[in-house]
């Protein structure tokens, strides 16, 4: 718990657990935008590396 | 001899005057010695205090005009031998309270009480408590004014005063902007904020599509019922954990709650009146250069314009650098001035919603906490144009009534008298009975001679109506 000088008003439960409900809601499409970019980028990674590797293969 | 008598205190004008207001937080309270404000810091906050001082957020909200600006004072200043640090922050010159202001200007404080909070969070900091009464206008912008407000963030808090902003800024906004403009004036019935429930009860049904509405006001209502009195929701909502990045995105979204908002202000009383007014140029043209005239003769520094309509003649009135009060009953009109002078960066002059008739009582703990209207007057002259055929006739106020309160205001008083025969005023008649058998240009002089001397009195050209230059006897 905060401490008392910082808590000097009351907070009320319903707006505490109501907040991490609402900021859990809001980085649900961040984090789904996230997991997508992270698969793309790690798609492109690897697209990269086999043209990388396919240049090895093919160096004349 | 008789030695255990305590003597006077050596000076009994430097008593303090505790803030009425200025109670509820165990950190330091606000009081007024000799017409000086000073703040002390109490043990409980002095740690926090100094932190803030040194953490290089304090300079900067006061650097970009966010956070009141304060200088230190010497602990003999102190009002009780508790306090631990003693400051003396840069005064207002008129306190306003969140009940008077235009939907803008309660948009605008809402505004900057969540960039402040952002910008302490990045710091490391967060704001204790969210109150509208933390903000007051100064030189036509809103500025936090309590320097106390602000407490070391402890990594994973939820944020303390959420709920205090939704009551105090969100409620009366999303009101105001979706139900009815007027009902800022639940905030004058309920001063520490309106209860979500009643909120989310006057609002209407598809505010609930508005995802941000329906999360922090109408969610936010039913949680603080569902949760409310049970010792196990205490427990929970005691352990209840949200990382920074996340209470960062919850602040933003409601920033973005609030700043989408709109209220557009038109339809209301008198928001058209002056395209409405039976005035023709030259009548304006003269109105000006004698309200002009008359207000130079008055030498004042500070003037009220009561029944100002969107701020034509508190224009002028500020003129010569005179600060302006620019009050009038419809929020239209006064909106639509605070966004003009928003726009043109002026500093002199304030717009506030007021029914004269009905004018801001004492408000909170023993009535005392907030003000009334009267016992703020600060105004070195009132004017009073196209007003008193509102008062006299509309709302039956007897002119001696009227005198009395312009006495009670200030020293001079700029009235203009509208007769009769005005268009106006036969508008007003039209629908009623005629019960005004005083409202006569000798009444008028009759009932301004029982408070004041007339000083001047001038005919507006090609018009019926009469200026007036009064000074309190």
């Amino acid at each position: 718990m905060p401490d008392p000088i910082l808590a000097y008003i009351d907070p009320s439960s319903g707006s505490l657990i109501i907040q991490v409900l609402i900021a859990s809601l809001i980085a649900l499409p961040v984090f789904f935008r996230n997991q997508i970019a992270r698969v793309t980028g790690l798609a492109r990674r690897r697209g990269n590396q086999q043209t990388a590797v396919d240049d090895r293969r093919d160096p004349e | 001899m008789t030695a255990a008598i305590p003597s006077e205190p050596a000076a009994p004008t430097t008593a303090s005057r505790r803030d009425p207001g200025s109670y509820r937080d165990p950190g330091g309270f606000v009081y007024r010695r000799d017409g000086v404000i000073f703040r002390q810091i109490d043990a409980p906050a002095i740690d926090g205090w100094e932190q803030f001082l040194a953490s290089g957020l304090a300079d900067r909200l006061i650097a970009d005009g966010r956070l009141i600006r304060h200088d230190p004072a010497s602990l003999q200043d102190a009002a009780t031998p508790t306090a631990r640090a003693v400051i003396r922050p840069e005064p207002i010159p008129f306190v306003s309270y969140p009940y008077e202001w235009t939907f803008g200007e309660l948009q605008d404080a809402a505004l900057l009480t969540l960039d402040v909070q952002l910008a302490a969070l990045e710091a490391g900091w967060t704001l204790r408590d969210a109150t509208a009464y933390n903000v007051q206008f100064r030189d036509g912008r809103p500025i936090l004014i309590d320097s106390l407000s602000f407490a070391p963030h402890e990594e994973g808090a939820p944020w303390i005063a959420y709920r205090q902003f939704c009551e105090h800024f969100l409620a009366p906004l999303a009101l105001m902007a979706r139900r009815d403009v007027r009902l800022n004036r639940l905030l004058r019935a309920d001063p520490d904020g309106i209860p979500l429930d009643l909120a989310s009860t006057l609002l209407p049904w598809r505010t609930r599509l508005n995802l941000g509405l329906l999360s922090h006001l109408h969610l936010h209502a039913r949680a603080q019922n569902r949760y409310a009195a049970d010792d196990e929701a205490a427990s929970t909502a005691s352990g209840v954990r949200i990382d920074r990045q996340r209470l960062v995105g919850l602040i933003r979204n409601l920033r973005g709650t609030v700043a989408g908002l709109r209220w557009k202000p038109a339809g209301t009383e008198w928001s058209d009146y002056a395209d409405h007014t039976s005035y023709g140029d030259a009548a304006t043209a003269s109105k000006t250069s004698i309200v002009r005239e008359l207000l130079a003769t008055t030498g004042a520094q500070t003037v009220w314009d009561l029944g100002a309509n969107t701020g034509r003649y508190s224009r002028v009135a500020a003129e010569g650098g005179r600060r302006v009060l620019a009050f009038d009953i419809d929020p239209a009109a006064a909106e639509r001035n605070y966004r003009q002078i928003r726009q043109e960066g002026r500093t002199d002059i304030l717009p506030l919603v007021m029914d004269l008739a009905n004018p801001s009582p004492g408000v909170g703990w023993a009535s005392g906490e907030r003000q009334s209207l009267v016992d703020r007057a600060d105004a070195d002259a009132v004017l009073g144009l196209a007003l008193i055929h509102h008062l006299a006739i509309s709302r039956n106020v007897p002119l001696w009534m009227l005198m009395d309160l312009f006495a009670t205001l200030a020293e001079w008083a700029v009235i203009e008298f509208v007769p009769k025969d005005d268009p106006m005023v036969r508008h007003l008649l039209a629908t009623r009975e005629d019960v005004f058998p005083d409202y006569t240009l000798d009444g008028f002089r009759a009932a301004a001679m029982g408070r004041f001397t007339i000083v001047a009195e001038r005919p507006i050209d090609e018009s019926p109506r009469v200026l007036f230059l009064l000074r309190r006897r």
